[in-house]
């Protein structure tokens, strides 16, 4: 199995792809009749999925990994964890899920940068949801403990408050 | 008459030697179909043939021989053999030849799909089918008879997002309706998976409306589905049909679809406990009918519902007032649907934690942004191309011989016009 266009994807940060180009050699090498499932990245893949906001077909993706997969890679089953949590929209869940396992190092790359973009994104949320929030409940959706939420990101908090203004 | 050395190797010959221009394939056709009998008679010894063929050049003949050594069964062993030569074969074949003798490489597609099934291994099918489709198809407005079945290799094997992609072209010719039917059904059922609810209405309601002269299995079952993602993406459902339904659609397709119409009923009180409770009492007949899912999905689609009717009554609401008209459990329960709802674009609002309210705002869109303008004109362009399209059509049907012939039966033998005015007088 050929895996150098994911490597290549890894190695240059290209987070985004990784779900096509995952998939697309899955179906190849399947219909070569080859048996993969032992040797294929799942935690990769899924996290490929997860990255780009595709839950339904991480589902799929989960659906389909055999069992004894599942018992023997736990980082498989921690990387599902986060789509699980993202699929029931336990926003503070997902952070812990990010926070709770050690991951290997071909995936903690992902992992760090989907961490980031979630946060991004969840902040941004805040910001057009809410008109006052709780700073417990900030650092809950943040993936901070409270005091980090109420000292740090002093600029941010100043953009939010503007926000807030125009309103 | 038996394949004897000579005539196998004049075979070969032959389709070395025809497959190079379109005349030449043409010919070398002729030649293939006289020889359908001796085909026929020989498929258990023409394998070794394909050894010294090669697939991208004499696709043609490959096709030929490879059809008749497929039509002979074979056991559970060979199977995984026959679908990795078919598959190569797909791969490697040439379009313009094959495409020649469209019905067999159906043919052995078909076959390669059953044989796939039997294997019980769905997915080494779906990345062969895809290209065989997209080999077989003139254009991509053009419906195979490949692509219902892809779309179930699809299904089967749960790679949904490369069933997607097909979906995406729009279909302008279709050979058989059989087809057409089982493509919609089985694009709304992926449609569905992937949560694209407005691309899934459109296909199951083309299976509903499609002509029909007797009723058939798929459209009720699309019907019944058609239903369920109308309640979940409009949150309602119209029981009428538009004029251009079949009648036989029209009259029949209800009384297949009772405890369907009945939800409808029960979701339209605004209730979600008679709603739950009638999912409770028929789970049997939705559960039979594989539908279970998408009920429970219509189920919590109510909450969604109620809140955005909210909306149209309220400026501001507190948290508190929310969960007990819309039947949540707490205020913090009413907060995660709310901001559940703004993050899906489904409501304007902000929440505002410390005093527990939340204030609905208007559609912030104003039509004004560079992707609006971007998008109103993508769909004007595609507007302005099915309008061509459809005079295109209208052209062609007014010059066709069967439309005419009824046409003409139907109209007076002699306008008024045919009528001179004979003057009564001449002035000189």
């Amino acid at each position: 199995m050929d895996f150098s266009a994911l490597n290549d994807a890894l190695a240059s940060k290209s987070y985004d792809q990784i779900a096509d180009i995952c998939d697309t050699l899955m179906l190849q090498v399947s219909s070569q009749g080859v048996v993969f499932q032992d040797e294929w990245p799942y935690a990769i893949h899924l996290l490929g999925h997860i990255y780009i906001s595709d839950i339904n077909s991480a589902r799929f993706l989960w659906k389909r990994i055999p069992l004894a997969v599942k018992e023997r890679q736990p980082e498989v089953v921690a990387a599902w964890n986060i789509g699980q949590k993202l699929w029931t929209r336990d926003y503070a869940g997902v952070h812990e899920a990010i926070r709770e396992f050690n991951w290997s190092p071909e995936v903690q790359g992902i992992v760090a940068s989907f961490s980031e973009l979630y946060t991004k994104k969840m902040f941004e949320l805040l910001v057009s949801a809410y008109s006052t929030i709780s700073t417990q409940d900030t650092a809950l959706f943040l993936g901070l403990n409270a005091d980090d939420a109420a000292n740090c990101n002093l600029s941010s908090f100043f953009t939010w408050l503007i926000t807030f203004v125009q309103i | 008459m038996n394949l004897n050395m000579n005539s196998v190797e004049t075979l070969v010959a032959q389709i070395q030697g025809l497959s190079g221009s379109t005349s030449d394939v043409n010919h070398l056709h002729t030649l293939l179909k006289q020889l359908e009998e001796l085909f026929k008679s020989e498929s258990s010894r023409l394998a070794p043939l394909l050894t010294e063929l090669d697939p991208s050049i004499h696709s043609l003949g490959y096709l030929y021989i490879l059809e008749a050594c497929t039509s002979a069964p074979i056991s559970k062993e060979q199977a995984s053999e026959l679908v990795l030569s078919v598959g190569r074969f797909i791969n490697l074949c040439s379009a313009e030849q094959i495409r020649v003798a469209p019905d067999k490489f159906i043919s052995v597609c078909k076959r390669f799909k059953d044989q796939v099934m039997l294997l019980e291994d769905p997915m080494r099918g779906v990345a062969p089918m895809l290209t065989a489709l997209q080999k077989l198809q003139y254009s991509s407005e053009q419906l195979t008879t490949l692509h219902p079945d892809f779309l179930l290799l699809c299904l089967l094997a749960k790679c949904y997002k490369t069933g997607l992609s097909i979906l995406e072209d729009d279909i302008f010719e279709v050979d058989q309706p059989r087809d057409f039917f089982l493509y919609c059904y089985y694009g709304g059922m992926i449609c569905i998976g992937q949560k694209k609810f407005s691309k899934a209405l459109e296909l199951l309601h083309s299976v509903v409306t499609a002509p029909m002269s007797v009723l058939n299995a798929i459209a009720i079952e699309a019907y019944k589905k058609y239903i369920l993602v109308s309640l979940i993406h409009l949150g309602q459902f119209s029981s009428s049909f538009p004029k251009y339904t079949s009648s036989v659609a029209q009259r029949n397709l209800k009384n297949f679809s009772q405890p369907y119409l009945e939800l409808v009923n029960s979701y339209c009180t605004g209730k979600i406990s008679e709603l739950e409770a009638f999912v409770q009492a028929n789970n049997e007949k939705f559960e039979s009918d594989k539908n279970l899912g998408l009920v429970k999905q219509v189920v919590s689609s109510m909450y969604k519902r109620n809140i955005q009717r909210l909306t149209q009554t309220y400026l501001t609401l507190s948290l508190e007032d929310i969960a007990n008209t819309v039947q949540l459990n707490s205020a913090k329960e009413a907060e995660m649907h709310v901001l559940q709802m703004i993050q899906d674009g489904e409501i304007y609002a902000t929440i505002n934690q410390k005093d527990g309210m939340v204030r609905f705002l208007e559609d912030p869109e104003q039509y004004k942004t560079c992707e609006m303008i971007e998008l109103i004109d993508s769909s004007i362009q595609r507007i302005m191309m099915l309008s061509r399209k459809l005079t295109d059509m209208d052209e062609q049907l007014s010059c066709d011989p069967l439309y005419l012939g009824k046409a003409g039966r139907d109209r007076q033998r002699f306008d008024f016009d045919d009528f001179d005015t004979v003057p009564s007088k001449f002035t000189v």
